[in-house]
């Protein structure tokens, strides 16, 4: 109840008059001072009548009689009178958020939600407009401000249960945002979900201001329990000459009680090859190891499916195995039985992500063929043979081939593809007779060494360098070209400004300030010069515990090796540009639901995966061979069904405690207060009554005066 | 005398010279033996040197001579010696009740203040016969002792001057304490207002009749609190324990005037069966009629006697 009025309510403390003068009639009484009651008290006597109130009728008639006055000059009313009267005369705004994100396909959680969305609609009147919008990890309008209601009934009967995580900020956003554009007076947002707490973070700041109200129509289930596999491991192994993978898959049981004997199988190819039994604790995972299976030349599809549930989406869990591809190497160096590559043949050999193919070769042999399908090429201080002088080199580098060249004292390049180098090879410097040589700086934002960058990852400084080559980095072909137009200004790339030039790069320096690692990039290939040797006989670098992080990093950069992933999430988006770099040109892709899209070769290289299951790439112009395939699964996030309290939701986003205390600051606004109160007259039928109270009052008080002599 | 200067010796204004100029030819005696030690009014238990003859007894070895009886001995031929009265002074102790109800007055005087006149006038007349005076204020407890001398005259006035009604009163526990004091026979007059049962009164009043004390109660009341002239309802609070009590008078003027009667009543029975004088005194009336009267009463009795 409000008052138009509601200063007169101070009038109400008038209640307090008869009250107050009973008492101040007791209190003005004379007291008398005497010298002892001994016989006053021994009188038997209703002494104390006064004290009393005797006619609790009378005095209750007064109060509220005056009570029944003051409140009908305070002029009273009800906002809620108000809104049933703006109910009849405003048309409404609604906007029906309806979440089908994967976690609705659990049990009949959707058909709930569309039953409460058609319901929603049907309650619509001729005026009122909706809105529907799907949202899953983000949201979208699917039917836009519309009285057509069979319209939208037709889009809530089409919507399906997608495989996005649940977010409901975006959707709330989006929501706000139709609702303030609106022009109707009664604007209301309708949140229809399963309410999963994961989709709920803190720092949503989806907030509704005044006059938009949301409601909330929860159909979660009591029973969240669910089963799903969140993720598998790859252990490979070599087995005669091939590759063998053992699969171990982690199952999740979201249950209060442990699941027994949940039936987890594995399928390569569309081909179930194993079933295991798996006894799941409850709110608990367990390991599943399959049997090993062997990986072919191409790629293989794994499935793997866990029991059964209420939702079946996240029982099953995509992945691509493929062949692990060795980085292959090729080491030239002198021959003749010397030890000079045997530290980087041997630190080569160690690893399995990646495997390194190590050939050495002499420098007399080497071919040009021998670089074909060779990721990396190491000139270990020797002579660039002629042989693969020329175009070879630089079409090979051009075509992203990497080339590391560890200048030893026998080292020296061709000058035909001196621009190949970020400087020119000087004299060696002997540094065994003084103090020797240490690094004393590297560039720790390169590739290289950004694994040494944290605080004890690698110690350079404990590495000592007896002999090194001088690397001039002012004479390259490519500072020089880079700073031809510069020339007259005098500007020269030194090596104290490497960064003048983008191409050149040095890496690490000893003590002294001289290179000891310069990178050069040719096309998309890499060059690096080591400037001291690789081998014990000049430097203690191979017995350090740096050496091997530090070949396989080099050896990684140069042959930019990147690690494939096996499985994606729904959600992230892809570069086919990089993932599937040889399929060129135009490119068809399959989503796993069976729709067909061209990529053509000038239109963005991304793919959004929003669906789960198995993407395919294909070449367009090739009919058969086998396509790319790219798996897709939910985000594990979106098997935890625990429920939200839709009222914290609400209050968060409406700063009230509940829908309907939104509601009437909203709805009231559409009646003034003036013409609430005129509508409802209530001060009328207070009046009244006050009146006839007093009447009723005056008649009793008669009544009982005469009946006792005083009162 | 001093006494005639109001203001020169606190407490002069008690003993007002134009009551005293009535009553000041009166002789206040005891009626009973009492001891004294210089020569006075009062009879004493000794046989001494005053005028009044009271007996022959025969003479023993070791008699005054001068005391034989010569006429007698001429009758009888046997030696008689005469023994005469000895006039004596006596101990005056006025007991004063300064409990907070004697602090009531209507009528512009309390009963502290009457009681107060009235004691010192009592004393005066005492002092004035060479009685050695002395007074005991009391409450609950026994306030101020000056004990009997023939020099406290002053002292006792300063007494009653300085005298307060504070406290709550009770007959009971400092009665029977001050009746340890008086190891002679004393004049002993209470004034008081007796708040209290007339059996727990005459209980506690009783030791002071021990040694022969000659004792005179003065019962003190307000016109207030014998007539009860109340008419409006209001609230009486009692003076001693400020409890307070809503009467309508009208209805029971009557009922409290009958108690008060009793009261009076069984005290004075109570009273003359103990052979204690006990006057009941209206501080309405004036002071020296009361004292007139009850002096003159006195004397009369005397004389019967």
């Amino acid at each position: 109840m409000s008052f138009l009025a509601p200063l007169f309510l101070v009038g109400l403390s008038a209640i307090a008059i008869p009250i107050l003068i009973h008492l101040i009639q007791r209190e003005r009484k004379r007291v008398i001072q005497f010298p002892s009651l001994m016989f006053l008290q021994r009188i038997p006597y209703q002494s104390v009548r006064r004290r009393r109130i005797r006619h609790w009728l009378l005095l209750a008639m007064r109060a509220a009689a005056l009570a029944l006055l003051v409140l009908a000059f305070a002029r009273p009313f009800f906002p809620q009178g108000a809104v049933a009267a703006a109910a009849l005369s405003g048309a409404r705004e609604v906007v029906i958020v309806l979440d089908n994100s994967a976690s609705m396909g659990y049990g009949d959680h959707w058909d709930k939600a569309k039953t409460a969305a058609r319901r929603i609609v049907d309650g619509l009147g001729g005026n009122d407009r909706a809105t529907l919008i799907l949202f899953g990890r983000n949201a979208e309008e699917n039917v836009r401000g519309t009285s057509d209601r069979v319209g939208l009934a037709a889009a809530i009967n089409a919507a399906k249960v997608s495989s996005d995580a649940t977010r409901y900020g975006p959707a709330l956003k989006l929501a706000e945002s139709i609702l303030s554009r609106s022009s109707l007076k009664r604007r209301e947002a309708v949140l229809i979900s399963d309410f999963q707490k994961i989709g709920w973070g803190s720092a949503e700041d989806a907030r509704f201001p005044d006059g938009i109200t949301l409601t909330t129509e929860s159909v979660a289930a009591a029973d969240t329990s669910n089963i799903n596999v969140p993720s598998v491991q790859f252990a490979r192994t070599a087995f005669s000459g091939q590759e063998r993978i053992v699969v171990t898959a982690g199952v999740t049981n979201r249950a209060d009680a442990p699941a027994k004997d949940v039936p987890v199988a594995l399928t390569i190819d569309g081909r179930e090859i194993e079933t295991k039994k798996a006894t799941i604790g409850a709110h608990a995972s367990a390991p599943v190891t399959f049997a090993p299976f062997t990986v072919g030349e191409t790629s293989v599809r794994g499935t793997v499916k866990a029991g059964t549930d209420l939702l079946p989406a996240d029982n099953t869990f995509n992945f691509v195995a493929a062949q692990s591809e060795p980085v292959s190497v090729l080491i030239v160096d002198n021959g003749g039985g010397s030890t000079v590559s045997l530290y980087l043949e041997k630190a080569l050999a160690i690893g399995t992500t990646p495997t390194f193919q190590t050939e050495i070769v002499p420098a007399g042999r080497v071919t040009a063929a021998m670089l074909d399908k060779r990721s990396v090429v190491i000139f270990n201080d020797t002579v660039v043979p002629s042989s693969i002088g020329g175009d070879t080199l630089k079409r090979f580098l051009e075509r992203g081939g990497g080339v590391l060249l560890v200048a030893g004292d026998r080292s020296s390049w061709l000058t035909e593809d001196a621009d190949l180098l970020p400087g020119t090879l000087g004299p060696a410097v002997d540094r065994a007779s003084a103090r020797s040589a240490t690094l004393g700086y590297l560039d720790y934002s390169h590739p290289v060494f950004e694994i040494f960058k944290a605080a004890r990852s690698g110690d350079f400084s404990s590495t000592h360098i007896f002999r090194y080559r001088t690397l001039d980095m002012s004479t390259t072909a490519g500072a020089k070209s880079a700073n031809g137009a510069a020339g007259a200004k005098g500007a020269t790339n030194t090596a104290n400004a490497p960064a003048a030039d983008t191409t050149n790069r040095v890496l690490a320096r000893y003590d002294d300030g001289a290179v000891a690692a310069a990178e050069r990039r040719t096309g998309t290939g890499r060059l690096i010069v080591w400037t001291s040797m690789l081998d014990d006989s000049s430097t203690d670098l191979p017995v350090k515990p740096i050496f091997l992080p530090l070949v396989h990093q080099l050896v990684q950069y140069l042959a930019r090796y990147e690690q494939t992933t096996a499985w994606m999430t729904v959600g992230q988006v892809l570069d086919l540009n990089q993932t599937s770099a040889r399929i060129r040109g135009e490119r068809i892709i399959m989503t796993p639901a069976g729709q067909r899209s061209t990529q053509r070769a000038n239109d963005t290289s991304l793919l959004e995966l929003n669906q789960q299951g198995v993407y395919e790439v294909r070449p367009a112009a090739a009919v058969n061979g086998r396509p790319e395939a790219i798996a897709v699964n939910l985000d594990p996030a979106e098997s935890d069904l625990s429920p939200l309290d839709p009222k914290e939701l609400v209050a968060t986003v409406t700063g009230h405690a509940s829908a309907d205390a939104a509601r009437p600051s909203a709805d009231a606004a559409t009646l003034t207060k003036d013409e609430a109160e005129q509508r409802q007259g209530l001060w009328w039928y207070l009046l009244f009554a006050g009146f006839l109270l007093l009447a009723a009052e005056t008649a009793v008080g008669n009544y009982l005066s005469r009946k006792e002599k005083f009162l | 005398m001093a006494l005639t200067s109001s203001g020169s010796v606190p407490g002069a204004r008690f003993v007002d010279p134009s009551i005293l100029s009535r009553i000041g030819n009166l002789e206040l005696l005891a009626r009973t033996v009492v001891d004294g030690f210089i020569n006075g009014l009062h009879r004493a238990p000794y046989f001494g040197a005053s005028i009044d003859f009271a007996e022959h007894r025969g003479y023993v070895p070791g008699d005054d001579i001068r005391r034989v009886d010569w006429r007698l001995f001429a009758r009888t031929d046997r030696y008689y010696v005469k023994q005469y009265e000895a006039d004596t002074n006596t101990n005056f102790c006025l007991l004063l009740d300064v409990s907070k109800s004697m602090g009531f007055g209507s009528k512009g005087v309390t009963k502290l203040e009457y009681g107060s006149y009235l004691g010192a006038c009592l004393a005066y007349l005492a002092q004035r016969q060479r009685d050695r005076v002395g007074i005991i204020t009391f409450d609950q407890a026994i306030v101020k002792h000056i004990p009997p001398s023939a020099k406290h005259f002053n002292q006792l006035l300063s007494t009653l001057e300085h005298a307060k009604p504070e406290r709550r009163g009770n007959l009971d526990a400092p009665l029977k304490q001050l009746a340890e004091f008086f190891r002679r026979r004393s004049l002993l007059v209470l004034i008081s207002d007796f708040y209290e049962d007339p059996d727990v009164i005459l209980e506690s009043i009783k030791p002071l009749k021990f040694l022969g004390n000659d004792l005179i109660v003065f019962h003190v009341l307000d016109p207030a609190e014998l007539n009860f002239t109340y008419n409006d309802p209001m609230s009486f609070e009692d003076l001693e324990s400020g409890e307070q009590l809503p009467v309508v008078p009208e209805s029971f003027g009557d009922e409290y005037r009958k108690l008060i009667k009793a009261h009076v009543d069984a005290l004075s029975t109570k009273f003359s069966e103990h052979r204690i004088d006990y006057t009941l005194v209206n501080t309405g009336e004036p002071l020296d009629k009361a004292l007139f009267s009850y002096l003159s009463a006195r004397e009369r009795l005397m004389r019967v006697r």
